[in-house]
Parts: structure tokens; C-alpha cells; sequence
């Protein structure tokens, strides 16, 4: 008796791991971080129902308590809804009610086996931290990566400490046994499967600041989230970008880049030191002069370090004035100029490129609304693009200076709490008919327009809240009373809501450096993607643009948009890839400052330098 | 006199005024072929017979009807070359009413492609055809930036209020050139403002004069939502309440000019006027179709304050503003219908003598622009939520 509903629910699971972080301040699900594997997490249980339901694990015993230990506290509806719009509540109690039954009808529960391994490793990280259980595994077996089938693990282990990282990567030497790290797996890509051991590092959670010395150690468990927001309350802000991904993985994995990347950067540029466990099992530290050169970039596809232990990461002041202003534009041209200008001129913090149909999805909590917005935004107010800027006080005033119109901090609030009324109210439909010579998106912006946008919106929780499932109206009242909910500083640093680009749909994003003074081959780029997708049947969007270095780079995201529980969308992409990767190597080789995300994988600590400029070949030099 | 051509290609006969053309000239027994386009997939021919069963025009009224699929703005129309040399064939006489109406500065490109481009397309197949007579529908508001009496003859304007009156008088150049050089006769038709049927209030459009009192009417409802929904914070900041005898007070000035007003016709009247200069003038010739007397501001204020059951609004003069500075409803107010403000403060007088006689001699005549038809028309345009009926 499987419920066919739940059972579709369950495969959608995103794996993005929001249920694994308190970002709503709820509390997360407790047996979560007692019981540590991903099975106890809302995540976990979507995978095992999914699992039972296709007949791909038994019930075992870890199944059994994973489905126990659920109480439906209902945390997690409100989580994953918050971002993807599903609700997994159902699907807790589907699985709990099999999983009586099952008892109930006194069927078997299968046992794990006895393995000699096993037994190491719980001698190194505490009985209670490894496991074979076949279901439990099942939970680091797949993901919504496209391109890739499920891989069971044959053990996941969480080790506590450095040293037991080390005594495992030894004793997978020793045995011979491949391994893989995770960090919360939300890099989607394939990357955390083996046939081997998963190391789950989610029990290595220490954060200890060094503000003297402008910097704080985390352990490989550590989020984003929480990271900023101790960061956060001791006044500083850290480059961060996905809540859920842990800031040692992120950073090994790619090198963090974000909307702060503009002053922040990127990769080597956001620690200061890093400490590894190498294939060899020894530690390391990337300040040992003896350590190898993870600096250096090399064009091509290399493994990691090692298994990162501990990332030093800078903390970056944060002053009183701060702001975050939304500049609105109808040409893609327009926006990257304005936003490259900023840069050059360093006149922002965080600094992004948006599509109107990101900032669409990202202020929803719905995806219907979403939807509408989607069509207001451009085809009502004129608004293709927004550049984000966190600003402080005097780069507000240069901006003001620079730009026609400014959604600032207070109209965003605004705007953002009266959504519903914005999406489709009388006020759309009046200036659908403006017939003036300023964008539309002007004369709704302008000063004079906020006590009637105040009036015809109704800004306020209650509004905003009405847009979502009536029995979650309360808890997203109580959510949107929050300060921080509409404050584009704050969800600029903590990206709550980036998450919900996949609501619709899992996306599959892909990442490229550009020049961004070679506007042509931005959109040589973007046309490129888009042609790809149009011939496969893919969805598809552009997605964001950060200027880097004083605008002289950019990183740009480019998204696909794919139902990875459908066969046929899965099917799409692998064709669409063999088109796009041929095309992606071709443009990066040719063209001067292009370099491709995946080729910086697994090199997230290089500087950031030796990827983005490629110099040469020049002239041989005299006598030489 | 009866018209000298009876074959008529058509375009812009989805529109406000080209369809009311169509229905007119098919009630008269003309055939009229009628270039139109697809839209969001629904075919022209979809498009107009539902037209035509808006208004009700009886089937045996469409056998001289044909609808040809095609585009103004691309080569030879958007039609094959057969088709296309066939329908010119058949025809005598082309009216040509397909234009881009918009106001804004941001459409410029748009506006151009139709208004010139596309003219000029429909120009080049007339002279390619048999068609003897090309009949344009122009504005009277080729006249741009002027004051005091505006002849029926072609405007020369130093400047123009928007890209859409420019393109306008070009066009109307365009084809004066084009006719005189393929040896085409020419009728230049210029309405002032056509608001809808002043006997029904029906109407397809709800653009110029409805502007002003849609933006009125959404103040009102704002307001008055608030101060029932909500306690009337916001609306006694504004200024806003309700009076004793229930009618809103909404602050509302309206900056008019001395001796100006909106020169107003009704579609019924254009359409005869239409008609008359297309049969009584077999010279062609430019034609203005106006109403003599304007419509001032303060019999706006009073007609949108009698309909929305308002007080507070009035006419001011403009140096008000300087005293006392607009308020947010006054602020909104205005750069809503800021594209309108010329021809609500209209200081042109259109000249009517070559019109004139040929209406007077078929007693056709402007009907006043009076609260009843204030009212219909606007309690039409409320029904229809200010978008076109048609689906
Ligand atoms: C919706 C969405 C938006 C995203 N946006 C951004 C973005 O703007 N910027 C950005 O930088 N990334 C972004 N990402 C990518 C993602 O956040 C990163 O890939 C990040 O690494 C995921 O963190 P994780 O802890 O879940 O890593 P995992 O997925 O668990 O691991 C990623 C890789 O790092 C390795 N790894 C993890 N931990 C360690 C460790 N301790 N030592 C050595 N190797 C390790 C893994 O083996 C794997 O190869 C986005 C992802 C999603 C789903
Ligand atoms: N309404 C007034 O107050 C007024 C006043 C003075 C003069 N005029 C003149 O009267 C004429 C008609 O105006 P209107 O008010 O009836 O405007 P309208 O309702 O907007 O109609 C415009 C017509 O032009 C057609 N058109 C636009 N682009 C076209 C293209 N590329 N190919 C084919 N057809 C195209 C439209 O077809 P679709 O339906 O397919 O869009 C529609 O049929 C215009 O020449 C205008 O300048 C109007
Ligand atoms: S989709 Fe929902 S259940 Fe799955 S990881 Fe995300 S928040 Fe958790």
C-alpha cells in the first residue's frame, strides 16, 4: 500500500538538504542531528519511501527506526515548502504507516550484515557512526543529478575528528576500498557516490572565531547558514553562498562564488588557511611551505586535496549604513553595463545581474504567484533585468545619481509584502494601459508613487501569506513579520530563498567565467545555451551574472530546467550534453577569459587569478 | 453621389475604427476585403467573424467579405505573390486604417513599422494593383505643436507632442508623394478623438479619454477600499474620506489651459463622416473629422465626478501647482495620463471647410458630448474592465 501521491512527492525530493538547516529558525528534524546520517532528516525519509515504493531496499532495521523516529512534528512541511513548494509531511506519514504495517502484519526486518570492515570503522568513529544497513545507504546513493544512476555505498561512516578522517582514509588505502566525502551533498552533481565508504561530515561542527585576526576555523560540517550567522552576530559577514552547503565542501568543490563575490571573490580568496587529510591519510596544511600547491589551476579535471578537516575563513566587516538597492532595466546590455560600471568604480558590496524571472521566483512563496510575477515584471512594469547591489551610504547616493529608477530597501519591502496585490490587482491592469514615454517600471518607482503603492498594496505579513496553502498561512505570517525576511541585505548574505529557482522544476545550472568587457561573447554564450536547450525541449533561463575583479570577469549562470524523476527530461539533457560539452571546450580554449565551472572543480582552492586569466602565449622575451 | 469604387481592400479592420469601416461599408452592400492578422494562434478569420458577431451584423450581410491573411510591415504584405497580384486585381479602392496608435517614446521602433513601414508596403502594392483610390486614415493631430486654427491641408509642424502624431504627418507625406507619382487619387481622413458609439457606448478601445477616469476610478476604489477594509489610515493621510451624502472627496486638481479642451467624436459619427467623404468626394482631397466644439476640462471634472459619485477634483490653472505642490493622488494622476495632457489641454482648432458641406449635405453632425453619453460610454468601458470585449 503505497500511496501513489506521496510516492510521487517523495521523488521530487530536490537534495538541496534545507531540511537539514534551521534557516527558518524553526529547529530542524530532531532526530536529525542525534542519530547524524541523512536517513533521520526529512531528505533521508523522502529517499527510503521512494525506495520502498520502487522495491529498491527492504525493510531493514535502520529503516524501521529512521521511520520511528519520526514524530510529524511538521517542521519539515514548512521547510521544504518554504522552497520548493512541496510538502513532506505526507510522505513521513506514508512511510510510517508502511512501515507499521509492515510490523504490524509481522513481516521481517532485515538485519545488517556482519562485515569485518564495519567493524573497523566503528572501532575509529563509535559504533553509532558507521553502518551498513542497506536503507540507510540508499539515502547516499542518489541524487537529482540527470546524468548518473543511483550508486549504493557499501558503509557511511561519520567520522568526529581529524583523526579519525585520517585513520579511515588509511584504512581505505590499506583495504584498497574507494571512498568518497560528502559535506550535505548539495552540489547535485554526481560528485559524493562510491561504491566504497561515504564520509558524511556532519558530525565535524566547531567554529571557533579568531576576530583579531579577522578570521574563524570551521569544521567539514559546518553550513553556510550557520556559519553566517555567528558570523553575523558578531557583527561580520563571510562570503557564503548556498545555506545548506557546507563551507569546507563549497569551497573545495568550486570555490565559493557569490553575489559577494564582487568584493569578496573567490576561491583561495575566501580563507585563509585550510588543514586536509591527504590520499596517504597525513594532515596537512595548505600554510605549510611543504604542502602541495593547491594555488596553482590546472586546465583539467584533478582530484581534491583530500578530505578538508578545517577551513580559516575571513570575516569581512560589516558597517551600520549598509543597503541593498534593486536597479530595474528592460536590455540584458544595459544591466551588465550598469553592473560592471559598479564594480569598476567599486562602488558595491554584493553585486549581481538578475533576470526578472529569477527575482519573480525568488520573492514567491508560491509558485503560482511566481508565475504571474513572471509575466508582470516584464510584460507589465518593463523589468527584464535587475541588478542587485549591497551598497553602503555612499554608494546609495553615486547609484541614485547613476540610475533612472531604484527599488531601495523600504519599496522592496513593499513591494515584496504586498506581492499578491502587485501580481494581479487593479493597479497591474492600470499600468498595463500607461501609454508614457518612461519605462513602467519608472513611474511605478518613483517617490511619489510609495504612499499609493502602500495603499494598493497593502503590504504586510498577512498579505504575503495569503499567496501560500491556507493551513501555513500562520507559520508564513509569523515568517514574513521577520525583519530579515524582507531585507534584501540580509537575504543577500543568507540566500534563503536561491533555493526555490528549482520549485518548479530541478535545475541544472551551468557556470561560466567570462570577460565581461567582451559583451558579444556574453551573449554569444547565452544564445549558445539557449539554442542547445531549444533543440533538446529543455526549459531554460538565464540566471545571474557577478562582475569580479573590478569588473574586468564575471561569473554567469545559465540554468536548464528538468523533471529528473521523468526518464524522458533525464534523456534530454544527456543528448543536450553531447552537444553542449564539444561547444563549451571549443569556446573555452578559443576565447580569452572563458573558462568553464567544471573545470574548476575539485580546485576550488586555486587562486582565483590563475583561473580567470590565462595569459599568454607572448612574445619571447630578448636574448631568450 | 454613390461611391466610385465598390471592390475595397481593407486593413486595420480588427481595430476600433477599421471594423466599424468594415461593418458600415458590408451594411452598404461594398465587398470589402480585409487584411488581417493571426493573434496568439487565433486565426484572422476567427478573429474577424468574431468581430462581427459583436456586432451583430447579420450573416447574408458578410457574403461581400472576405478575409485575407497578411501583415502591413512585412514585403508584399506578409501574402504569396499570386494571392496577393489577385486580391489587387480585385480591388478599386484601398482604405488603409492598420496603424500603431501607441503614444510612448519607448515603442518608437514599433510605432515606425507599422505607421511608416507598413504604409509604405501598402502604398507599393496599391501602385502595383488597379486600385484608383487610396483612402487614408490619418489624425488631426498631424498638426503637432500648434496653436489656433489648423487647416485641412498638409501639416508642416516645427515639432510634435509624440513619435505617433510624427509618423502620422510623414505618413501622410509618404502618400501624397506616392499617389501623385503612381497617379492615384487620395482621401485623407483626420478624426480628432473617437471614443465609442454615442448611442450604445460601445466601443473596443479604451485608450485617450477613458485614461483619465480609469485612473480616477482606480484612486476611488483604492481609497474607498481602504477607509472600508482597513480603517482609512491611509486615506485620511491623503486627504480622502467619505461624505456625509456617501460620495467620495477625492483632492484631486487637474491643471487645465485657458480656452482649451479635448476635441471629442463619437465612432458613430466617424463613421458616417467616413462614409460621406468616401462617396462625396471622388477628388480625394484632406478632410478633417472633428467636432466643432471642445470639450472642456471642467465639463470633464464634472461629467467623471456625476458618474464616480465624487467631490473634491477641479480644474486649475497650472500655476496652482506652484503654491500649493501636487499631492500623491494629484502626482499619480498625472504622470498617468501625462501622454494625454496635449490634447486635454488642446489649444488646435481644426478647421472643417472642406469636410463641412459634404456632411452638411447628408445631415450627418457631431452629436455634444453630454452626460448621458459620458455615462454610457464609461458604464460600457466598467463592464468591460477597460479591456477590449473581443476574446
Ligand atoms: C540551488 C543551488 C544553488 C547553488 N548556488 C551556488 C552558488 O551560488 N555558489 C556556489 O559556490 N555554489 C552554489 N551551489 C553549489 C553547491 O552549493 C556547492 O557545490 C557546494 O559544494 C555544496 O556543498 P555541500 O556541502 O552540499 O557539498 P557536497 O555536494 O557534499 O560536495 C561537493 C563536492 O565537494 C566535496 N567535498 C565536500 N566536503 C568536502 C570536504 N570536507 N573535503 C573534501 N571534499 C569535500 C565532495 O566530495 C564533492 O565533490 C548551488 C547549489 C544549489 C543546489
Ligand atoms: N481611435 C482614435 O481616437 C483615433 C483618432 C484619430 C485617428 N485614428 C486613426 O485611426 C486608425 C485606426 O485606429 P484605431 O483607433 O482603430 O486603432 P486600433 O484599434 O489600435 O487598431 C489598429 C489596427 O491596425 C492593425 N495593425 C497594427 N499593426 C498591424 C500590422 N503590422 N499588420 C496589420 N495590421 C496591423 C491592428 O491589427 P491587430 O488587431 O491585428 O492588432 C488593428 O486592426 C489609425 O490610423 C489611427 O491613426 C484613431
Ligand atoms: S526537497 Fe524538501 S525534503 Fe528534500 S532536501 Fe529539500 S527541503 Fe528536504
Amino acid at each position: 500500500m503505497i500511496d501513489p501521491g506521496a510516492r510521487r512527492t517523495a521523488a521530487q525530493c530536490r537534495h538541496y538538504a534545507m531540511c537539514k538547516i534551521d534557516y527558518l529558525g524553526t529547529g530542524v528534524c530532531a532526530s536529525g542531528p542525534e542519530k547524524g546520517f541523512v536517513a533521520y532528516y526529512p531528505q533521508g525519509r523522502m529517499d527510503l519511501y521512494r525506495a520502498l515504493a520502487d522495491g529498491l531496499v527492504p525493510v531493514t532495521e535502520g529503516l524501521v527506526d529512521a521511520a520511528e523516529s519520526c514524530t510529524l512534528c511538521g517542521i519539515c512541511d514548512l521547510q521544504c515548502h518554504f522552497v520548493t513548494g512541496m510538502r513532506p509531511v505526507a510522505v513521513m506519514r506514508a512511510l510510517k504507516s508502511f512501515v507499521r504495517k509492515h510490523l504490524d502484519d509481522g513481516k521481517p526486518v532485515q538485519a545488517p550484515a556482519a562485515d569485518p570492515v564495519l567493524e573497523r570503522l566503528r572501532a575509529i568513529a563509535g559504533p553509532a557512526w558507521a553502518t551498513n544497513d542497506p536503507a540507510i545507504l540508499f539515502t547516499y546513493a542518489d541524487d537529482p543529478f540527470p546524468l548518473a544512476g543511483p550508486r549504493m555505498p557499501r558503509f557511511a561512516v561519520l567520522p568526529g575528528s581529524r583523526e579519525e578522517v585520517a585513520a579511515i582514509v588509511s584504512l581505505a588505502a590499506e583495504l584498497d576500498i574507494p571512498y568518497a566525502v560528502r559535506g550535505n551533498g548539495g552540489s547535485v552533481f554526481g560528485f559524493v557516490f562510491t561504491d566504497g565508504i561515504v564520509l558524511d561530515m556532519g558530525r565535524m561542527r566547531r567554529i571557533d572565531f579568531d576576530v583579531d585576526n579577522w578570521c574563524v576555523s570551521v569544521g567539514p560540517g559546518v553550513t553556510s547558514f550557520e556559519l553566517q550567522r555567528e558570523a553575523a552576530r558578531r557583527g561580520f559577514r563571510v562570503n557564503a553562498a548556498e545555506p545548506a552547503a557546507t563551507v569546507c565542501g563549497n569551497i573545495v568543490c568550486t570555490g565559493t562564488f557569490s553575489p559577494w563575490s564582487n568584493v569578496y571573490g573567490t576561491a583561495s580568496d575566501g580563507f585563509v588557511d585550510m588543514e586536509f587529510v591527504g590520499r596517504d591519510g597525513k594532515i596537512f596544511r595548505l600554510n605549510d611551505k611543504s604542502a602541495p600547491n593547491v594555488y596553482a589551476f590546472e586546465h583539467a579535471v584533478i582530484p581534491s586535496p583530500g578530505v578538508c578537516t578545517e577551513a580559516v575563513v575571513k570575516l569581512h566587516p560589516v558597517t551600520a549604513d549598509e543597503e541593498a538597492v534593486l536597479v530595474p532595466f528592460e536590455e540584458f546590455g544595459e544591466a551588465v553595463a550598469f553592473a560592471r560600471d559598479l564594480s569598476a568604480r567599486r562602488i558595491a558590496l554584493a553585486l549581481a545581474v538578475l533576470g526578472g524571472h529569477y527575482v519573480s521566483t525568488f520573492m514567491s512563496p508560491s509558485e503560482s504567484l511566481s508565475e504571474k510575477l513572471k509575466d508582470v515584471l516584464p510584460g507589465v512594469l518593463g523589468i527584464r533585468y535587475l541588478v542587485l547591489a549591497v551598497v553602503d551610504a555612499h554608494g546609495r547616493a553615486a547609484i541614485d545619481r547613476m540610475a533612472a529608477s531604484v527599488i531601495d530597501g523600504a519599496l522592496f519591502r513593499t513591494l515584496m509584502l504586498g506581492l499578491p496585490r502587485l501580481a494581479d490587482g487593479e493597479l497591474v491592469e492600470l499600468v498595463r494601459a500607461y501609454e508614457g514615454n518612461r519605462a513602467p517600471f519608472e513611474f511605478l518607482c518613483s517617490p511619489g508613487m510609495r504612499t499609493l503603492l502602500e495603499t494598493a498594496l497593502s503590504p504586510s505579513p498577512g498579505t504575503i501569506a495569503g499567496s501560500v496553502d491556507e493551513d501555513l498561512r500562520d507559520a508564513y505570517a509569523r515568517l514574513y513579520a521577520r525583519p530579515g525576511m524582507t531585507d534584501m541585505v540580509w537575504l543577500t548574505a543568507f540566500r534563503i530563498v536561491s533555493a526555490r529557482m528549482s520549485r518548479r522544476k530541478h535545475m541544472f545550472a551551468f557556470l561560466v567565467y567570462v570577460p565581461l568587457d567582451r559583451m558579444e561573447i556574453i551573449d554569444d554564450i547565452i544564445a549558445g545555451f539557449a539554442r542547445i536547450a531549444e533543440a533538446h525541449g529543455i526549459d531554460h533561463d538565464y540566471g545571474f551574472l557577478t562582475p569580479m575583479d573590478f569588473g574586468k570577469r564575471a561569473i554567469l549562470e545559465y540554468d536548464y530546467y528538468i523533471d529528473h524523476a521523468d526518464p524522458a527530461e533525464r534523456r534530454k539533457i544527456a543528448g543536450a550534453m553531447v552537444e553542449a560539452v564539444p561547444w563549451m571546450d571549443g569556446l573555452a580554449a578559443s576565447t580569452k577569459g572563458v573558462t568553464f565551472l567544471q573545470q574548476v572543480f575539485s580546485q576550488g582552492c586555486s587562486r582565483k587569478e590563475n583561473f580567470l586569466y590565462r595569459p599568454g602565449p607572448f612574445p619571447a622575451r630578448e636574448g631568450g | 453621389m454613390s461611391a466610385p469604387a465598390t471592390r475595397f481592400l481593407l486593413t486595420g479592420g480588427t481595430g476600433f475604427l477599421g471594423s466599424h469601416l468594415a461593418v458600415a461599408l458590408l451594411l452598404k452592400g461594398h465587398e470589402v476585403s480585409l487584411l488581417a492578422r493571426s493573434l496568439k494562434n487565433r486565426p484572422a478569420r476567427d478573429r474577424v467573424s468574431a468581430l462581427l458577431d459583436w456586432f451583430g451584423l447579420p450573416e447574408e450581410s458578410r457574403r461581400g467579405l472576405r478575409v485575407v491573411e497578411g501583415d502591413v510591415t512585412r514585403p508584399g504584405l506578409g501574402m504569396a505573390p499570386g494571392p496577393l497580384e489577385e486580391l489587387l486585381l480585385q480591388t478599386d479602392g484601398i482604405i488603409h486604417c492598420a496603424s500603431d496608435t501607441s503614444f510612448s517614446a519607448r515603442k518608437r521602433a514599433e510605432v515606425e513599422a507599422v505607421n511608416l513601414g507598413g504604409l509604405s508596403n501598402v502604398l507599393e502594392a496599391a501602385a502595383a494593383g488597379r486600385a484608383s483610390f487610396f483612402h487614408l486614415v490619418s489624425t488631426a493631430f498631424v498638426a503637432g505643436v500648434a496653436q489656433g486654427r489648423c487647416a485641412e491641408e498638409p501639416a508642416e509642424p516645427a515639432a510634435f507632442f509624440n513619435v505617433y502624431e510624427e509618423t502620422k504627418c510623414l505618413g501622410e507625406r509618404m502618400a501624397m508623394a506616392a499617389c501623385r507619382e503612381a497617379g492615384m487619387r487620395l482621401a485623407i481622413y483626420r478624426p480628432s478623438i473617437v471614443y465609442g458609439d454615442s448611442r450604445t457606448g460601445r466601443s473596443l478601445l479604451f485608450n485617450a479619454l477613458y485614461s483619465p477616469v480609469r485612473a480616477v476610478l482606480f484612486l476611488r476604489d483604492l481609497y474607498e477600499k481602504e477607509i472600508r477594509e482597513r480603517g482609512g489610515r491611509k486615506a485620511a493621510e491623503a486627504g480622502v474620506r467619505v461624505e456625509p451624502d456617501g460620495r467620495i472627496r477625492l483632492p484631486l486638481r487637474i491643471g487645465a489651459s485657458p480656452g482649451g479642451g479635448v476635441n471629442l467624436i463619437p465612432v458613430d459619427y466617424f463613421t458616417e463622416a467616413f462614409l460621406a467623404v468616401l462617396e462625396g468626394a471622388p477628388d480625394g482631397g484632406i478632410f478633417h473629422i472633428v467636432n466643432d466644439r471642445v470639450t472642456t476640462i471642467e465639463e470633464l471634472v464634472g461629467h467623471t465626478s456625476g458618474f464616480l459619485r465624487l467631490t473634491g477634483i477641479r480644474a486649475c490653472a497650472p500655476g496652482d501647482f506652484a503654491a500649493a505642490p501636487r499631492n500623491a493622488i494629484e502626482a499619480l494622476f498625472e504622470s498617468y495620463v501625462e501622454p494625454y495632457l496635449p490634447y486635454i489641454r488642446d489649444t488646435r482648432r481644426f478647421d472643417a471647410a472642406n469636410a463641412r458641406p459634404l456632411l452638411e449635405k447628408r445631415g450627418v453632425r457631431c452629436p455634444g458630448f453630454s452626460y448621458d453619453v459620458f455615462e454610457r460610454c464609461m458604464s460600457f468601458a466598467v463592464e468591460c474592465g477597460w479591456r477590449s470585449p473581443l476574446p
